[in-house]
């Protein structure tokens, strides 16, 4: 008994103890937990509330990824308790969430931060849903270049190759060598990534926007030939068990020369860096064969659920701070994105950093700026386009070839139907 | 042994005392599971995407569109796999140590403490730590298997779908095996102790008073384990979301985690919410038979 | 015991070899734990030094969530496993269709995945006035634990052996006072065990704590632990030291309690 007078005294304690947590500062939701992301959020949010002494918010991490967010968000949505902003992929994420009129338009931010001059096309159409906008970008990241070991490339007198058939030359030098030639990993996105520079070789970049509002089948010839283009390249060249591997421990075998060349998005510049392997010397890279002079991203953007007038008021006001040059120079530097910004100054980013701005701003001249295929897809054939091609990267076989063909056609025509498909 | 006790109403003092207790248990329980279960089999005869403010009905749709997809068969038989492997393998693997154990070796405390150490290590955490015991070419087993000259035998740990459910099960067995041993050890020391001493007089070995004695005795630890694994096997969700996601391409794909992906990967709620439900049939009907069972033996054995 | 113990080295090779299976990842965890950024992408190399940093970043990230870990596991613990013991004590000894149906009833709760209930306890925990509180987790964490907490005592009261019910009984020992007076003190190793088992599970859940708390005063270590783990990047030294860092309270309830396995006393406990 007296153990339960005891404990029953501690429960009262420590229930006296605690505060009911009240939410006065407006929440911006994100999912950058940990490392350099972590870094630039923070970098930013202290910067736009020094800019904003009257709008301040508070960061909220949801460990995990975009399904995590997701799924916190809709909680949120069901109780009436969204935050003020939060981190949204771009396109058919967006689409998803402005259709069930959980967004606010961002027309009037737009218009003050002048969107249509100081963003690429590419990045524009994938955050406006009809003409309006309701995302702002603020955080890219170009995934077509190809990393590489330059101290590898140097005994093996490697240059940087330009096409398929001297990427193929380079990968058999450095299997000759004893070097697997090229490291990929995992996982349902970064095979997909891969697959695009070939795509983009055989379809160009109206066929990429094509398949990606479902005009384009998946069983037609083009869609095969870059298939076969993608297996008879980058799927050849690819380390040995590469699909038991994460992308970090794929880039820790760049760094440690296990692996010649790693076609990957440029965050992992930030992670080499990060581990001693400095860019310009111990790595250096490429853009991917066939997408030379354009440039595909990954991009998030800020999207501002329906709210309170006040809440509103203030995320549009963190929002203005944030994608000015300032506010960007304050995230991309730390995390080692590109801002989507064109205005911003090259001269903030390192030797990488200011590489990939040159690419993304030859590609804006060029209107070669393509958006991730993946979400501008309907959500459920870009998630099965990803799963399909890394079966496929891990056994390029006829039959694995066949029922990728064949399952992905089904749900095109499953989503035509549904009329899920977008012209971006 | 309600004749014991006067009959005042139609319900004695007794089972009236009985009911007192249940109380509590059962608001809890009503209020936080029925309702939550309803909802999703509300849901799942809806298409929605969860975040629309309406949604629409479509009747059994999802169920059919489902035992019709080979993913979602898939995901069947790995719970079926997963049900096979934990009923014996931490099962097992606990029973063994905790029996070696209770014998009293040297150095016990430090064994027990080592032998439970994984099972306080968070989901994510165990999922970072196994992706490098598995890293296919220069993680901890290759090169343990390349240090004794076993290095042929290395494989893609992770990155082989037909393989990759067995190495995540050598991650399970690490982390869980901790409870089934804790339960058994607890369950041998809970045995009285003249039971064994009486044994032990009239000469029975170690081998003998363990099977003989202590093994039946086990018999309620034993269906807790039996029981936790068989319902861990059908809930699985964490270690293999944190460490693989259910790939590569779906191969390691369990019910819970493919519930996860449809649901907030793909914005298809109702489809999930039937998953959910096809879940709590199958768990129903693989493992409620199986505890029903368990517990009239341990009422029978009761009885005695 | 020793005296049990005849084939001994046999058994002692046995427990070395599972206990050096057991402790290989873990020794990588920590050697990880000490390790800087450049070290770490060499799985197996030694660390040249001790990279205290890791941690420096393990109990900055933590911070006072730890304390909320402790705030809302210790609660949590005790009134879960009160509610399954009361919960278990009737029907281990109802007999008749009514206790065996609540318990299998209850036991299904136990086959439900927790993520599906989500969003309606999100409703209920706001109605209610206690999300982003510690005590909603104490709630919650009590009632999620209810069939398995039941399942678990129902099943260590069984061997506790029936004749001494009714012996009770009959010596005119009330129903709860059989409850309060023996059933409890003869179950001790079990309900410690029950007790570790919910320490580690409460204080390793990190899915009630995303869908209930909001704020720093709430949240609990996993969040911060979850986080060294972000979609892109993986920190992993300090995840490795927040991992172990976060180890030490379940195991020290681990020691202690299982100070509370002694062999069982037959009619011992009564007396």
């Amino acid at each position: 008994m007296k153990k339960i007078i005891w404990l029953g005294a501690a429960l009262g304690a420590l229930a006296s103890t605690i505060t009911v947590g009240a939410q006065t500062v407006p929440e911006i939701w994100h999912y950058y937990a940990a490392g350099s992301e972590k870094a630039g959020i923070d970098a930013l949010i202290a910067y736009t509330n020094k800019q904003n002494p009257d709008a301040q918010v508070a960061g909220r991490v949801i460990p995990g990824n975009a399904v995590e967010l997701r799924r916190q968000l809709q909680t949120a949505f069901m109780g009436g308790q969204p935050p003020a902003i939060y981190q949204s992929s771009m396109a058919s994420e967006l689409k998803t969430f402005v259709d069930g009129g959980r967004l606010h338009p961002l027309t009037d931010v737009w218009k003050e931060i002048r969107g249509d001059q100081i963003f690429p096309e590419g990045v524009q159409r994938v955050v406006k849903i009809n003409g309006v906008p309701y995302g702002v970008p603020y955080d890219l990241s170009l995934i077509n270049n190809v990393f590489y070991n330059k101290a590898t490339f140097e005994k093996l007198g490697i240059t940087p190759p330009a096409d398929w058939d001297s990427l193929k030359a380079a990968c058999k030098t450095l299997r000759d060598a004893g070097i697997q030639p090229l490291a990929n990993a995992g996982g349902p996105f970064w095979s997909l990534y891969n697959f695009y520079a070939p795509l983009v070789s055989t379809v160009g970049v109206d066929g990429y926007y094509k398949i990606a509002s479902g005009e384009l089948a998946f069983d037609s010839p083009e869609f095969r030939k870059a298939l076969a283009l993608y297996r008879d390249t980058m799927v050849s060249c690819y380390a040995q068990n590469w699909s038991g591997k994460t992308w970090t421990q794929a880039a820790d075998d760049v760094v440690n020369g296990n692996s010649g060349m790693f076609m990957m998005g440029i965050w992992a510049a930030a992670y080499m860096k990060q581990a001693g392997f400095e860019p310009g010397k111990g790595f250096d890279v490429f853009p991917a064969p066939g997408t030379d002079g354009k440039a595909i991203f990954q991009m998030d953007v800020f999207a501002a659920p329906e709210g309170p007038a006040e809440t509103v008021k203030v995320a549009g006001k963190f929002i203005e701070a944030a994608v000015s040059p300032e506010g960007q120079a304050a995230f991309a530097v730390p995390k080692g994105s590109l801002a989507p910004n064109i205005e911003v100054d090259p001269k903030i980013y390192d030797y990488a950093g200011a590489k990939f701005a040159q690419q993304l701003a030859a590609a804006s001249k060029a209107n070669a700026v393509l958006p991730n295929l993946f979400f501008l897809l309907p959500t459920k054939v870009g998630t099965e386009l990803g799963t399909q091609i890394e079966k496929f990267a891990i056994d390029p076989s006829e039959a694995n070839e066949s029922d990728l063909i064949a399952t992905l056609e089904a749900l095109r025509q499953e989503a035509l139907a549904e009329n899920a498909y977008t012209k971006w | 042994m309600k004749q014991l006790v006067p009959r005042r109403s139609v319900l004695s003092s007794t089972t009236r005392a009985h009911i007192a207790f249940l109380i509590l248990p059962v608001a809890l329980f009503a209020v936080f599971y029925v309702y939550p279960i309803l909802s999703t089999a509300y849901l799942s005869l809806h298409s929605w995407d969860g975040v629309a403010p309406t949604m629409r009905y479509v009747g059994l749709q999802n169920y059919f569109v489902l035992v019709r997809q080979p993913r979602f068969l898939h995901a069947v038989m790995n719970n079926m796999s997963w049900l096979a492997f934990m009923l014996l393998g931490p099962t097992g693997v606990g029973l063994l140590l905790a029996a070696l154990l209770d014998r009293g070796l040297r150095a016990e405390k430090i064994y027990r403490m080592i032998f439970f150490l994984p099972f306080t290590i968070p989901a994510v955490a165990v999922a970072a730590i196994w992706r490098w015991v598995y890293e296919p070419t220069n993680g901890l087993l290759t090169a343990t298997l390349q240090a004794v000259g076993l290095g042929g035998w290395a494989q893609n740990w992770l990155g082989d779908p037909a393989l990759v459910t067995y190495a995540l099960m050598g991650a399970v067995l690490w982390w869980t095996t901790g409870f089934a041993f804790l339960v058994f050890f607890a369950g041998l020391r809970n045995i009285p102790v003249e039971f064994i001493e009486a044994a032990r007089i009239e000469g029975a070995s170690p081998w003998q008073i363990f099977w003989k004695v202590s093994f039946p005795l086990l018999w309620p630890s034993t269906i807790i384990v039996l029981g936790m694994a068989a319902i861990d096997a059908m809930r699985l969700f964490d270690v293999i979301w944190a460490t693989t996601n259910g790939g590569p391409a779906y191969a390691s794909e369990v019910l819970a985690t493919q519930m996860y992906d449809v649901a907030f990967g793909r914005f298809e709620m109702g489809k999930a919410s039937a998953i959910s439900v096809f879940l709590l049939i199958i768990a129903g009907v693989v493992i409620m038979p199986y505890i029903a069972a368990m517990s009239r033996r341990v009422a029978e054995s009761e009885a005695e | 015991m020793t005296s049990l113990s005849r084939n001994r080295p046999a058994a002692g090779i046995v427990v070395f070899i599972f206990a050096a299976l057991f402790v290989a990842p873990l020794v990588l965890a920590f050697l990880t734990s000490i390790k800087s950024p450049a070290e770490i992408t060499r799985v197996l190399a030694l660390p040249s030094g001790i990279y205290i940093e890791n941690y420096r970043i393990a109990f900055e990230r933590m911070g006072r969530s730890f304390l909320n870990s402790i705030a809302i596991t210790g609660p949590a613990v005790v009134l879960s496993i009160a509610v399954g013991a009361i919960a278990a004590y009737p029907l281990a000894f109802m007999r008749g269709r009514g206790g065996r149906l609540t318990y299998f009833v209850l036991l299904t709760g136990m086959l439900v995945p927790f993520q599906i209930v989500q969003i309606p306890l999100f409703l209920m925990i706001r109605a209610i006035g206690l999300f982003d509180t510690i005590p909603g987790l104490w709630l919650v964490h009590t009632a999620y634990a209810v069939p398995f907490c039941t399942f678990f005592m129902r099943n260590f009261f069984a061997s506790v052996p029936r004749s001494m019910y009714e012996a009770a009984r009959i010596e005119g020992c009330s129903v709860s006072g059989y409850f309060w007076r023996i059933l409890l003190p003869a179950s001790v190793s079990g309900l410690s065990a029950l007790a570790i088992i919910q320490s580690r599970a409460i204080w390793n859940d990190l899915l009630f704590a995303m869908t209930l708390t909001s704020s720093d005063s709430a949240r609990p270590a996993t969040v911060a632990i979850a986080g060294f783990a972000s979609s892109l990047q993986v920190e992993y030294g300090p995840l490795m030291a927040a991992t172990l860092i976060s180890t030490l309270p379940v195991m020290l309830a681990y020691l202690l309690f299982q100070k509370a396995f002694v062999r069982g006393l037959l009619g011992g406990a009564g007396k």
